[in-house]
């Protein structure tokens, strides 16, 4: 079997010469044996085959053919222009001679300037330095310099003071740019053209006003940290308009469009002290120097409303018993509506003005309380004010022999008035005498609760927005009270040993509400850090001198505004521990801020008020199977 | 008369602020390398800064390390120039209020 293995492998090795067999083209030239075993070398010669010979070019001088030279064989693929070279001097001579010593060329090269700087005796330091552009390519071809002149070829004392001054200039100039490009950022007013800013003379304001800005918007007083229960106020700015100098300030607004506008009512509340003109001015934070709008009016102002859809339509109530109504858009010195001073005015000085809901038609109306005891509904007709008399308040005494002995019902002296938010009929009147009415517009003669709040005039009722059931009262009798709808007992009595000129909820939180007193200080209180006790006092304005009126919170910022009777309106900023917002309980992490409060309230609500019904638990284990 | 005189005085002397940021004056260099330069040249200076001439071969020493063989550095209080300079390879700044540095390859 091995052998034929052999044999077969044998065989297939043939096979596979054979197959491998050169093939033949069919045009190959067939030499003889002799040819075949000739050696033809192999010479590399410098000919270039591809040269042309005999290149021909027609001469016109000699009117024929003549040949040309040969090519030659450089073939040049890229070429740079030279440079200029300088003529030739001793040093370049020397120059040439030490070529690759670049070093030692360009240094001696310097001892001569050097030599002819010192010569010359000017300069200070090093003297002048000289790089001719004519050693360049002797080192080695890089042609890549420039002579660049730049204007800054000298070197002295004053030549860099001048400079520094000038860069910190130029950025000094970029960080007022950029502040004032942050505050337009930070600040959008969201200014959709209702109402007409000026705007020249508040860029002006501030950047005079500089750091009370920065303050307003980003301070927090650090020290509230340490402090547990107590918060301080910040004194801001002060807005004052001279010609309101010696009027009280009876009334301030925000106003419900913009936030940072707010309007000031400038009247008077000293009988005995009458001053005989009054205005309205509408300040704005952004200029707190001057005011943005002034209407003038004859007699002092006592309260103000500014409409909630149209921002630029303010109504004032006088203290002559007569109301205004103007359109600070259109004009500040003429109102667009006045109550005739004969048949629809009011008898008393006008405590409060509300707008209220539009009419169906569209047509715009409001309220007024003033001191002749009526409440009446005004509504803006083409031309005029229409008036009705909603409710005349009888206080609840038995009628009393007139002078001619018929009986008159007395009636009551409205101080304050405040819509219910929610419940648009239901209105709550504070009285001089210190009643407060709940009333509805439903019911012109009858009270559907009187609560005995004070014992003095009642200046301020305030509704609670997280819980509009929960009203505050204060008063000249120097308490505060907070007041559940439906309960004739107060469920907080603060006393703060001064009559009280005015109180108000903070919007931010369902617990914190601040007061003012005639004794120049503002109070804080939140109920939930302290019951019983302000968590912040803080005089505002000299004791003495100054009495404190009014008090609005700013809807959206942390801040205060106080009036007092010098015509001066101050503004606080909140501390962060006055302002402390809820925080959620770890299983509700959900709940919104206004929930929050709400239910914050709810449970220190919870611990104050009595039960209103005690009822025994069922017996469910019932004693008859034992 | 004497008053007079005094407040003349106060008067004429008004505050003199010297900034001693470092300053660029004139730069062809791309962003990082000028940056790089610009904070060799300051921790030179600041390191050497009551000789110029050790900051100045700081510099140099450093610059060549860096960026290439030929450069040029003076560092000095008063002096003017003239030079030629390879293109994207220059940096004048101040620093410290007095001290010029010029930064040069060539």
């Amino acid at each position: 079997k091995r052998v034929n293995k052999a044999a077969e492998v044998d065989a297939e090795l043939e096979e596979w010469k054979k197959a491998k067999q050169l093939l033949k083209p069919k045009d190959q030239v067939e030499l003889s044996d002799a040819e075949l075993k000739e050696v033809i070398a192999k010479v590399l010669e410098s000919i270039n085959p591809q040269t042309p010979d005999s290149l021909i070019e027609f001469s016109h001088a000699q009117g024929e053919f003549v040949p040309l030279p040969p090519p030659g064989n450089m073939v040049i693929e890229e070429k740079e222009p030279e440079i200029a070279e300088a003529a030739p001097t001793e040093e370049e001579g020397e120059g040439e001679q030490k070529d690759d010593d670049d070093v030692s060329y360009v240094s001696r090269a310097d001892d001569k300037h050097d030599e002819e700087g010192e010569g010359e005796g000017e300069g200070e330091g090093d003297g002048e330095h000289k790089a001719a552009a004519s050693k360049a390519p002797a080192k080695g071809g890089r042609p890549r310099k420039l002579t660049n002149s730049f204007n800054f070829s000298n070197v002295l004392q004053w030549v860099i003071y001048d400079g520094y001054i000038q860069d910190y200039a130029a950025q000094q100039l970029e960080k007022e740019l950029e502040r004032e490009r942050r505050e337009k950022d930070k600040a959008p007013v969201g200014r959709i053209k209702v109402v007409k800013r000026k705007t020249g003379r508040a860029q002006l304001s501030e950047a005079v006003q500089g750091r009370v800005f920065e303050y307003y918007r980003y301070w927090d007083d650090p020290s509230d940290e340490y402090r547990e229960d107590e918060g301080t106020l910040l004194p801001l700015w002060k807005f004052t308009y001279d010609k309101v100098k010696k009027n009280t300030v009876t009334d301030m607004e925000w106003n419900p469009y913009y936030y940072d506008m707010f309007a000031v009512c400038f009247g008077f509340l000293d009988f005995m002290k009458p001053i005989a003109q009054g205005a309205v001015c509408l300040f704005t934070l952004k200029n707190p120097s001057y005011p943005d709008y002034i209407c003038m009016t004859p007699s002092g102002v006592m309260c103000v409303d500014t409409h909630p859809k149209y921002p630029y339509m303010v109504v004032v109530g006088l203290y002559d018993g007569s109301i205004l109504v103007y359109n600070v858009q259109a004009t500040c010195k003429e109102p667009a509506y006045r109550s005739n001073n004969v048949t629809n005015k009011h008898r008393g000085i006008v405590w409060e003005v509300k707008w209220v809901p539009d009419m169906p038609d569209g047509e715009l109306n409001f309220f007024s309380v003033a001191a002749d005891g009526k409440i009446n509904n005004w509504v803006l007709m083409q031309n005029d004010l229409a008036v009705t008399t909603i409710i005349t308040l009888f206080l609840a005494g038995d009628a009393s022999p007139g002078p001619d002995g018929t009986l008159l019902r007395v009636k009551g002296c409205a101080s304050c008035v405040k819509m219910h938010p929610k419940n648009p009929i239901i209105y709550l009147v504070g009285t001089e005498e210190g009643f407060i009415y709940k009333c509805s517009t439903e019911y012109s003669s009858m009270y559907l609760l009187t609560y005995n709040a004070h014992q003095l005039p009642v200046y301020r009722i305030d509704f609670n927005r997280y819980n509009t059931d929960i009203f505050v009262s204060c008063s000249a009798d120097w308490r505060i009270k907070i007041w559940e709808d439906d309960r004739l007992e107060p469920l907080f009595v603060f006393d703060v040993g001064d009559r009280v000129g005015d109180v108000k909820w903070a919007p931010y939180s369902s617990t914190v509400f601040a007061a003012v007193t005639a004794g120049g200080r503002v109070f804080v209180f939140d109920l939930n850090v302290n019951k019983y006790k302000p968590i912040c006092i803080q005089p505002v304005v000299s004791k003495r001198r100054n009495k404190l009126t009014r008090i609005t919170f700013n809807p959206k910022l942390p801040i205060l505004i106080v009036g007092d009777d010098k015509g001066c309106v101050t503004t606080l900023k909140l501390s962060p521990n006055l302002r402390i917002p809820c925080k959620a309980p770890k299983k509700q992490q959900y709940l919104d801020q206004w929930t929050l409060q709400c239910m914050k309230l709810d449970k220190l609500l919870s611990l104050v008020r009595e039960p209103v019904k005690l009822t025994l638990p069922e017996d469910t284990a019932g004693s008859e199977d034992s | 008369m004497a008053e007079g005189e005094v407040k003349e005085k106060a008067v004429e002397e008004p505050k003199k602020i010297i900034h001693t940021y470092p300053l660029v004056r004139h730069s062809d260099m791309h962003e990082e390398m000028r940056t790089e330069s610009m904070e060799l040249a300051v921790t030179a200076c600041e390191k050497h800064s009551a000789n110029n001439e050790a900051a100045a071969r700081m510099i140099k020493e450093e610059m060549d390390k860096k960026f290439g063989p030929p450069f040029h550095v003076v560092v000095g209080e008063g002096f003017g120039f003239e030079i030629s300079y390879e293109c994207s390879n220059l940096l004048y700044m101040f620093f410290g209020g007095n001290v010029a540095i010029l930064i040069w390859k060539c």
